[in-house]
C-alpha cells in the first residue's frame, strides 16, 4: 500500500519509465528461468513499436471521440479507410501527402459516424459496426476501380525512419555516431543489456510516424486538459446539457471530436499501408482498430494510458511474430502468473475476496499451463490483448472512469 | 424604479399543449421576484424562454427597456441574465473551477485556458457576494448546498446582474435554505435582481419582494409581498385551499409487518453505508425516514428490496426471514416499491402503459405467470389502475414518457398498491409532481394505511413526512440518530437532527416509546 501510494506521488516522467524498468526486470527474470532469449531482443521491441503505433493512434482517436461522449467502435473501419487513402495519396502525391490524405480518409469515416450518431442519433454501436462493414467494402471497390485489383495496390513510398544519433548509431551529416546501446547490448550484462536491447529496438529505425505518435501524448494531454477546446470537448462527454446551458455548441464539438477521431485512426491506417507494408493490402489492419479501443479502456481514457496499453498489446503481438515455435509466448505465461500473483496480494490487502480468489485461480492456471507445456499455440497471443482488457475490467473497473454520458444520445434543448 | 425585465404576451405552444398563454411579467431592478404555480403551470417554460433556451412563439421581451430576442443562452448571458437550473448543470468529474469557467474561459494565445486568471476572478466574485468554495475540488465530492453555490458562482462569474433560480430550495434541508436565503439577500444588496421559482409558499413569503402567480400557462396575478398570506397565494395557484398530508386517526396495529434487525450494508470499498439499523413497522403504520439525501436512506431501501447485499443483520417480512431471498421472491411475497427515480427505476419510458403496469409483477396474476405474460389480464388490470388512480391518459397504449410526471407517478402507485402488498417502500412518492397529483398520492397512501398496509416512507418534503408518518426516524451518515413522534416535531427540529446539529441518545433502544 505504502509503496503504491509513493509511486503514485512521483511525477509522470519518472513514474512511467520506472514502471517500464520494473516490467523489463520481470521479463529478464522470467527469461532467465525459461530459457528463451526473445523476450528482450532488439527485434522484439522493434516489432512491438511497429504494432503499437497503429493501435495507439486508433486508441487516441477513440479518446477524442469518447471524451466527447461518442462511442467509436468504427475505429477499425476508419483505420481501413486510412490504409486505402494513405496508400493512394502516397502513390499519387508522395509519402507525406499519403499520411495527410490517409487522415482525411479516416476523417471522412469519422464524419459519417458523426452524422449518424450526433445528427440522426443512431445508436453508436450500430453506426460503428456499419462503418466497419462499409469501410473494407469501399476500399475493395476503390482498389478495383483505380488499381484494377480488389485487394492490393502498387508499391507506396514511405516517409522513412530515423536512427537516433549517439545512442543508437544514427548518422549526422554523413558522420556515423557511436551506437552505445549496441555496445551495451553486446556486453551481455544481466538486465542492463536487456534494457539496452529493448531501447535500441525503439530508437533505431524509428518511424517518423512513431515519433509523431509519441509526441501526441503530451500534445493531447495539453489539448484536452489545458485548453478551452479541450474543456468544451470534455463537457460534451460529461454533461452536454450543462455545456449547452453555457451557450456551448455541443453538436459542433462532438462533430469535431469524432472527425479528429477518424483522422487519427486514419493516420494509423496510413502508417500500416505506407510505412509497414509498403502497399495497400486488404486485411492488413489485423483488427488493430478494435485493439485500439481495448487500449483506450485499458488506459482509462487517458493518452499516457492508451500508449501504455498499445505498447503492451504491441509487445504481445510483436513477440508472437518472430516466435514460430511458441516458446517465447509460452514464457509470457510465467509473466502472467507473477502479475496475477501481485494482483492476488493487492486484493488480499484490500480484503477483496472474490478478486483474490479469481486472481489465484487464473494465476495458478497460467502457472500449471506453463509447467505442463513447452510452447503455446499462436491463437493464444492473438487473444491475449483481449484477455488483458477483460482482466483489467474485472479487477480494476472501479478505478476506470469513462466519460459520464458516454454513448448516450444527446438532443439539443432537452 | 425601472422595470429591468418586461415580458408581454409571451405564448409558447408545444404539440398538444399551450405552455405559456399570453404571459406578462414585469420585474423591477434589485428585487427578489418569486414565480409561483403548480407543476405544469408554465413557470419553467417561461424561465427557459427568458434564458434563451427556448423561443417564444409570440410576445415581446424587454431587458432594461430594450426589446431583445434570445436565440440561445449566449444571447441571454450577454444581456446579463444567468440561470441556475433545478437539476444542477454540473459535470461531476470536472473541478469546480472547470465547471465555473466553462463557456467563459479566459484564454491565452493558443487557446490554453488561463487558470490563474480564472481563479483570481472566481475569488473576486466569491468575495463580492460572500460565497466561498475551493476551486480545485472535484464537483462529485461536494454536498448539495455547495453544488448550488457553484451554480450561483458560475452565473455571477459571467457578470450576470439578473439571476434566475429554478426551484432552488427543492433539494435543500431547512438550514441550507436559510443559508441560500442569506446568499440571496447579499446578492440583492450587491445590486442583483433575482427571479426564482418556488412551490413552498412560506419560503416565497419569507424572501420575495414581489410574487407572480401562473396557473395553466396564464398569469393570474402579480402581487407585492405586503400583507399577502400563504392562503391567498394557494387559492390563486390552485383555485382552492391547499391540500394537507394529515393522516388523522392512528391505524397502527400490533402485528409486525417488517422487522429490520441490526442491518449493515457496506459499499465496494468496505465502508458501511448503513450501520446497525433497527426498525419495526406494524401493519397500518407509516414509518417516515428523514435525512439529507445520501445518508443511507437509499441503501436502506435497497437492503429491504434486495438490491444491496446485507453484510450482517436480518430482514423479516411478516415473520419470515427474507434476508437471503432474491428481489423477485421478495416482490412476490408482498413488498411494493415506489422507487426514488421513476424514470430510471420505475418505468420503461418507451414502452406502453400496460407493459409498465406489469413491471415488477410480471410473474404474478393477472399480469402473467412464471414464463408468459397475460396480455389481456395485464391490459384489463391497467385499465383498472387508470380508473381507480385517475391516471390521465388517452389510452393505455401510449408510451410512458408521454404522461406528465404526476400521472406517471399515479400509475406507479397504482401498480404497487393494486398488487395487494403487505409492505410499501415509498421513496419520494410526490417528488416533482403538482399539488393535485400530490394530494391524490397522499390520499391513496392514507387509504392503504387504513386498510392495514405497512409503509416505509422516505421524503425530502418534511411537511409530507410529518403529516403522513406515524413515527419518524432520522438518518445521518448511515445511522439512525433520532426517533420522533410527528405530533411534537417541526420541520426545523427535523432539520437540526438531519444535519447533526441536534442528537438523541440511543434511538435504537426506545422503540416502544412513540410507536403507539
Amino acid at each position: 500500500m505504502g509503496i503504491l501510494q509513493k509511486l503514485h506521488a512521483l511525477p509522470a516522467w519518472i513514474r512511467w519509465p520506472l514502471y517500464a524498468l520494473i516490467g523489463i526486470f520481470l521479463l529478464t527474470v522470467v527469461q532467465s528461468i525459461s530459457g528463451t532469449d526473445r523476450l528482450t531482443q532488439v527485434s522484439t521491441s522493434r516489432e512491438m513499436l511497429r504494432w503499437a503505433v497503429p493501435i495507439f493512434l486508433a486508441g487516441l482517436g477513440g479518446l477524442f471521440s469518447e471524451r466527447a461522449g461518442v462511442v467509436n467502435i468504427g475505429l477499425e473501419g476508419m483505420l481501413i479507410l486510412g490504409m486505402w487513402f494513405g496508400a493512394w495519396g502516397s502513390i499519387e502525391y508522395g509519402a507525406w501527402w499519403g499520411l495527410v490524405i490517409g487522415m482525411a480518409g479516416g476523417g471522412l469515416g469519422g464524419l459519417l459516424h458523426a452524422i449518424a450518431t450526433v445528427t440522426f442519433q443512431v445508436d453508436h454501436i450500430i453506426s460503428g459496426v456499419a462503418i466497419n462493414i462499409l469501410a473494407p467494402a469501399i476500399a475493395r471497390y476503390l482498389s478495383d476501380e483505380i488499381w484494377a485489383s480488389p485487394t492490393t495496390s502498387p508499391r507506396t513510398s514511405s516517409v522513412g525512419d530515423l536512427d537516433v544519433p549517439f545512442i543508437a548509431g544514427g548518422s549526422i551529416f554523413g558522420w556515423e555516431s557511436p551506437d552505445v546501446l549496441l555496445e551495451i547490448g553486446k556486453a551481455e550484462w544481466w538486465f542492463v543489456s536487456d534494457v539496452a536491447d529493448l531501447a535500441r529496438g525503439l530508437l533505431r529505425g524509428t518511424h517518423w510516424v512513431a515519433i509523431i505518435a509519441v509526441l501526441l501524448v503530451p500534445a493531447t494531454t495539453w489539448l484536452i486538459w489545458r485548453t478551452r477546446f479541450g474543456l468544451r470537448l470534455r463537457i460534451a462527454g460529461e454533461n452536454p446539457a450543462a455545456g449547452e446551458a453555457q451557450g456551448i455548441n455541443i453538436v459542433r464539438y462532438k462533430y469535431v471530436a469524432v472527425i479528429i477521431s477518424g483522422a487519427l485512426a486514419g493516420l494509423g491506417g496510413a502508417f500500416i499501408s505506407t510505412e509497414l507494408s509498403g502497399l495497400f493490402q486488404g486485411g492488413n489492419s489485423a483488427g488493430r482498430g478494435f485493439i485500439g479501443l481495448a487500449a483506450l479502456i485499458f488506459g482509462n481514457w487517458r493518452p499516457g494510458g492508451v500508449l501504455a496499453g498499445a505498447l503492451l498489446f504491441g509487445y504481445v503481438f510483436g513477440l508472437d511474430l518472430k516466435d514460430l515455435d511458441g516458446t517465447a509466448s509460452h514464457a509470457l505465461l510465467l509473466v502472467n502468473t507473477v502479475v496475477l500473483g501481485a494482483v492476488l496480494v493487492w486484493a488480499l490487502k484490500r480484503r477483496r475476496t472474490t478478486d483474490a480468489v479469481l486472481a489465484g485461480i487464473l494465476g495458478s492456471a497460467a502457472f500449471v499451463w506453463w509447467l505442463s507445456a513447452d510452447a503455446v499455440p499462436s491463437w493464444w497471443s492473438n487473444i491475449l490483448p483481449y484477455v488483458l482488457v477483460l482482466l483489467v475490467l474485472v479487477f480494476f473497473s472501479q478505478r476506470l472512469r469513462a466519460p459520464a454520458k458516454l454513448g448516450e444520445p444527446y438532443r439539443k434543448g432537452s | 424604479m425601472s422595470a429591468v425585465i418586461e415580458l408581454t404576451g409571451i405564448t409558447k405552444r408545444f404539440p398538444g399543449v399551450v405552455a405559456n398563454d399570453e404571459v406578462n411579467l414585469t420585474v423591477e431592478r434589485g428585487e427578489i421576484h418569486a414565480i409561483c404555480g403548480e407543476n405544469g403551470a408554465g413557470k419553467s417554460t417561461l424561465m427557459k424562454i427568458l434564458y434563451g433556451m427556448q423561443q417564444a412563439d409570440e410576445g415581446t421581451m424587454k431587458v432594461d427597456g430594450e426589446v431583445v430576442t434570445f436565440n440561445s443562452p449566449n444571447d441571454a448571458i450577454d444581456a446579463g441574465i444567468g440561470m441556475v437550473h433545478q437539476h444542477f448543470m454540473l459535470a461531476d468529474q470536472l473541478t469546480v473551477l472547470e465547471n465555473v469557467v466553462l463557456g467563459a474561459e479566459p484564454v491565452r494565445v493558443g487557446g490554453a485556458i488561463d487558470f490563474k486568471e480564472a481563479k483570481a476572478h472566481l475569488a473576486e466574485v466569491g468575495a463580492d457576494y460572500g460565497l466561498t468554495i475551493d476551486p480545485d475540488d472535484m464537483v462529485e465530492t461536494l454536498e448539495v448546498g455547495e453544488r448550488q453555490r457553484v451554480e450561483i458562482i458560475k452565473v455571477l462569474y459571467r457578470g450576470a446582474q439578473i439571476l434566475i433560480l429554478d426551484e432552488p430550495t427543492a433539494v435543500l434541508v431547512p438550514q441550507e435554505v436559510e443559508a441560500l436565503f442569506d446568499n440571496m439577500r447579499e446578492l440583492k444588496a450587491g445590486g442583483a435582481t433575482i427571479l426564482f421559482i418556488d412551490h413552498k409558499l412560506d419560503e416565497v413569503l419569507e424572501i420575495s419582494d414581489s410574487i407572480t402567480i401562473l396557473r395553466q400557462g396564464k398569469t393570474v396575478a402579480t402581487l407585492k409581498n405586503d400583507g399577502v398570506t400563504a392562503h391567498d397565494l394557494a387559492e390563486l395557484m390552485v383555485g382552492s385551499e391547499l391540500p394537507s398530508p394529515e393522516t388523522g386517526e392512528s391505524t397502527v396495529t400490533d402485528h409486525v409487518a417488517l422487522s429490520v434487525r441490526d442491518v449493515t450494508v457496506v459499499d465496494d470499498d468496505g465502508r458501511s453505508v448503513i450501520e446497525n439499523i433497527n426498525l419495526t413497522i406494524h401493519k397500518g403504520e407509516i414509518l417516515g425516514i428523514a435525512g439529507v439525501e445520501g445518508n443511507g436512506q437509499a441503501e436502506l431501501v435497497d437492503a429491504i428490496i434486495g438490491t444491496a447485499a446485507i453484510s450482517h443483520g436480518i430482514v423479516e417480512l411478516l415473520g419470515t426471514d427474507i434476508t437471503s431471498m432474491s428481489v423477485r421472491k421478495r416482490r412476490e411475497s408482498g413488498i411494493a416499491y415506489v422507487p426514488e427515480d421513476r424514470h430510471h427505476e420505475g418505468l420503461m419510458l418507451q414502452a406502453p402503459l400496460w407493459e409498465n403496469a406489469a413491471l415488477g409483477h410480471q410473474t404474478q396474476k393477472p399480469y402473467g405467470s412464471k414464463w408468459f405474460m397475460n396480455r389481456d389480464g395485464a391490459r384489463a388490470q391497467t385499465e383498472l389502475i387508470r380508473e381507480q388512480f385517475d391516471v390521465r391518459t388517452p389510452n393505455i397504449d401510449v408510451a410512458a414518457h408521454a404522461l406528465s410526471g404526476g400521472n406517471q407517478q399515479k400509475l406507479i402507485i397504482g401498480r404497487e398498491l393494486t398488487s395487494d402488498p403487505s409492505l410499501l417502500l415509498a421513496a419520494h412518492p410526490t417528488r416533482g409532481i403538482d399539488v393535485g397529483a400530490q394530494a391524490a398520492v397522499w390520499e391513496q397512501i392514507r387509504d392503504a394505511r387504513a386498510a392495514g398496509l405497512a409503509t416505509l416512507l422516505i421524503s425530502a418534503d418534511l411537511d409530507e413526512l410529518i403529516g403522513l408518518s406515524d413515527t419518524i426516524v432520522v438518518m445521518l451518515r448511515g445511522r439512525m440518530v433520532a426517533r420522533l413522534a410527528p405530533s411534537d416535531v417541526t420541520p426545523r427540529d427535523l432539520g437540526a437532527y438531519m444535519t447533526g446539529a441536534a442528537s438523541q441518545d440511543e434511538p435504537n433502544h426506545d422503540q416502544r416509546r412513540v410507536v403507539q
